[in-house]
């Protein structure tokens, strides 16, 4: 089920509908928990066990945490919990991916090698849940919260339907403490939740999903593809990953708005990013801070050598690229983004005292940024190394042997659309609908949405961050 | 609290009042939304309405296997001159043929005096996918959305209220997607969209390849089936033949099939229902009698073995042009008999 399609509005019509009718919080609780395996069933009811498995481990381990202050027992139930999620992921996401490289390796060396791999689907959402899950145990051992008593609010944290599948990566600190208290109707912004799901919808459907069909034209052959078609089709994938992702963002956030929790901001205008630090600190930022928290800080974060401090945000992105997919392709991607980190810290040393310089590196560092992350993502969406070599070289070299050509007058698109995101930047469109009275919002909500509708195309395009 | 509740309950329903209402608008002011294959054809066919009198509508069954020419030329041998027009589609089962039929009828063609339709059960099936989302969703109106939910649950009078339950769980994915379908249609998903791309392409290009040689609607076929083919198409058949029985028409087929003759004479036209010569043998009847129109069956291998012949045939279902041009003849001559008799 996705939220753009119809039977979303009918599930989510029957949900808010009974939530707000129940008066206790632990009925609430329990008819979310319901729905939210619903809501993951419809997809495939044979992988809510895991889940289900997942939350009652985390549970557990969190409840023993809780009993020991003996350090040695502590880290082994937090290894456990640890080794129990990445594990998870290890066989569902990346066995056939270390299987088939390790092969690969082993051929290079001359030593064929018969592998097996494992003929599995990967489970909607595993990538976020498992990090949901693991925030709560590290929490918990790193004393940032206490262990919680009910297995039901950890479950309906894991499980909470409007973030499981793609996120945002929300806390267990920042989410548990809303699940315990009771919500009042009153203090839910209606207005502002129905905006942002409308703005994530055509963010999705009517942007992303026109977009699709010239980036999936341009990737399926790179090479047959002039140099200029290399640039338009990666701006489009930019805009498609940006309006895919946080469109569903947007509409996540809304949908548990108005059931009264609050998730965190994902997306925060990384198009006007001005460094590559900064723009982690608006793309994705619930999967960066995630990072930063759990892996690059542990690590050593920035103290110590600097090329300590280099190895740890290479490993950091490395890790980051392997999340996205099981495959070379974001391996490096995470890589490349790591590197321009890198780069960007060592630029800072040297211009550390010419605050002169730094002044007109702005438009560069902006100029920069952009045209690295769409060199990254290049690699990221082709769909194999020798494609990615293609595509790199027609964008970065402006080299391509193919004929065929996307138009170079779609990037008008781009300016447009360009356009538009500035002015909301600049908030232009911020909060003027909140002065209407509720009735004539309400008619102007529905006029609006009767004028989208119109301009999605009737073929639905999944979720790009599903497939993570 | 009350009033509060009432007044939460005003917006919402004001909300969707707009929505359905704009949607509605849109809808009346944007040209119908018809996908490749039925655009073309029903273009051509509201161009030069005033010249056809005979219509063939049906499926790839009747697209490539009824030539108009052939029929045109032995009705006038036989004294019943017809001008026909074959508006066969690929793929086009019940509810769309009905749909499609009244999309030809509004264009008001004045010389209409025979429609022949093709019988068969209502196609509710998730595998009707494989069409695209486009040729699913324009014939999705209520009343086609309705018959096909109606087949979908099919709820017999004789059942308990678990059966019914279970026959809603067991067509839960058919309900899904037609209503879905109805939604998207009925919220105009996509329209714009089809409406600026109409601008960028000239329909009249795929004319040449939809409308056939001769540019009546009748398409050539492919080349005759395999020895290996062959094989199995015949030892299938021989399947079929022996399973064969007469077979009732499901019963929503039926009543859409009575009010499809009506609307065919309240136009002015007679209906001639068709039962092509597919692989399925058990020859398709009404339950009521008379039948609405007057029923010509032809997948019967026994009466007709000439059609049946795999030198005539692409497959199961489609006849080589040698095949159709037997077939043309066999429907021209029944047609003939038929319109003479008083």
């Amino acid at each position: 089920m996705l939220f753009v399609e119809f039977r979303f509005f009918w599930f989510f019509l029957a949900v808010f509908c009974v939530y707000w009718s129940l008066r206790e919080n632990r009925s609430r609780k329990i008819w979310l928990l319901l729905c939210s395996y619903v809501f993951y069933a419809a997809w495939n009811w044979k992988f809510l066990f895991l889940l289900m498995g997942s939350s009652a481990l985390d549970y557990f381990v969190g409840r023993m945490l809780a009993r020991t202050e003996d350090p040695r027992a502590r880290r082994s139930w937090l290894l456990l919990s640890l080794g129990a999620n990445l594990g998870t992921l290890a066989v569902f996401k990346y066995f056939n991916f270390f299987v088939t490289s390790a092969a690969t390796f082993l051929a290079w060396l001359g030593l064929p090698a018969s592998v097996h791999t494992l003929n599995i689907i990967l489970p909607v959402g595993i990538s976020f849940y498992t990090f949901h899950s693991m925030s709560y145990t590290i929490d918990v051992y790193r004393g940032k919260m206490r262990a919680i008593s009910s297995l039901l609010d950890v479950a309906a944290f894991i499980g909470f339907f409007p973030q499981m599948v793609a996120g945002p990566i929300v806390r267990a600190s920042t989410f548990l403490p809303q699940l315990r208290t009771l919500r009042k109707f009153s203090e839910v912004d209606v207005r502002g939740a129905l905006v942002l799901f409308l703005t994530g919808f055509i963010k999705k459907a009517c942007i992303a999903d026109s977009l699709a069909p010239f980036v999936d034209r341009y990737f399926a052959a790179p090479g047959s593809f002039t140099a200029g078609s290399a640039w338009v089709a990666i701006t489009f994938y930019s805009i498609q990953v940006y309006c895919d992702f946080s469109g569903y963002t947007d509409m996540a956030i809304a949908s548990a708005r108005l059931l009264g929790y609050e998730l965190p901001v994902n997306f925060n205008f990384p198009f006007f990013a001005r460094s590559m630090s900064d723009f982690w600190h608006r793309w994705h930022i619930s999967l960066s801070s995630w990072l930063r928290d759990y892996l690059f800080i542990p690590l050593g974060g920035s103290r110590g050598p600097r090329w300590f401090v280099y190895r740890n945000i290479m490993i950091t992105m490395l890790l980051g690229g392997l999340w996205h997919g099981a495959a070379w392709t974001t391996v490096i991607w995470g890589g490349l983004l790591g590197l321009a980190l890198v780069v960007q810290r060592k630029w800072q040393h040297w211009t550390e005292h010419g605050k002169q310089a730094r002044n007109w590196t702005r438009w560069l560092g902006w100029a920069l940024t952009m045209y690295w992350f769409c060199l990254a993502l290049m690699v990221f969406r082709a769909l194999n190394l020798p494609d990615a070599f293609v595509a790199v070289r027609s964008f970065a070299l402006f080299r391509s042997e193919g004929a065929q050509d996307l138009g170079a007058w779609m990037l008008w698109i781009v300016v447009a659309l360009g356009i538009v995101h500035w002015m909301n930047f600049r908030g232009t469109f911020a909060n003027w609908w909140r002065r209407a009275p509720d009735p004539v919002f309400a008619v102007a909500y529905g006029c609006a949405a009767a004028t989208v509708f119109l301009f999605i195309p009737p073929h639905y395009t999944p979720f790009i961050y599903f497939q993570f | 609290m009350n009033k509060r509740l009432t007044y939460r309950f005003v917006c919402v329903a004001l909300g969707l009042g707009a929505l359905l209402t704009t949607s509605f608008i849109y809808r009346a002011l944007l040209p119908p939304s018809l996908p490749e294959g039925v655009a073309e054809k029903l273009e051509f066919f509201a161009k030069h309405k005033d010249e056809f009198d005979t219509l063939f509508l049906g499926s790839s069954r009747f697209y490539y296997a009824i030539s108009p020419e052939g029929f045109d030329q032995l009705t006038r041998e036989n004294g019943v001159p017809t001008r026909a027009f074959n508006f066969g589609i690929d793929g086009m089962n019940p509810p769309e043929t009905f749909y499609v039929l009244e999309q030809i009828l509004k264009t008001e063609p004045r010389s209409l005096k025979w429609i022949f339709v093709e019988v068969d059960n209502i196609e509710t099936k998730s595998h009707l996918k494989i069409l695209g989302t486009r040729r699913l969703l324009y014939w999705h109106d209520w009343p086609r959305t309705a018959l096909t939910l109606k087949k979908a649950i099919n709820p017999r009078p004789s059942t308990t209220w678990y059966q019914r339950l279970n026959r809603l769980w067991t067509a839960r994915r058919e309900l899904i997607l037609h209503l879905g379908l109805f939604e998207k249609q009925f919220t105009n998903v996509g329209r714009a969209v089809d409406f600026f791309s109409s601008w960028n392409e000239s329909r009249s290009l795929k004319w040449d390849l939809l409308l056939g040689p001769k540019g009546d609607g009748y398409r050539l076929a492919g080349a005759p089936m395999t020895p290996e083919r062959a094989e199995h198409f015949r030892r299938k058949l021989a399947e079929e033949v022996s399973a064969s029985g007469s077979e009732f028409i499901d019963p929503y087929a039926e009543s859409a099939y009575r009010e499809c003759a009506t609307r065919i004479r309240r136009f002015g036209a007679a209906p001639i229902f068709v039962v092509a010569p597919g692989i399925f043998q058990s020859p398709l009847r009404f339950r009521e009698s008379p039948p609405p129109a007057p029923l010509l069956v032809f997948n019967d291998s026994k009466t007709y073995p000439q059609l049946y012949d795999t030198k005539v045939r692409v497959d199961e279902q489609h006849l080589t042009n040698e095949g159709a041009a037997e077939f043309t003849r066999l429907l021209a001559l029944e047609f003939v008999r038929h319109a003479r008799q008083p």
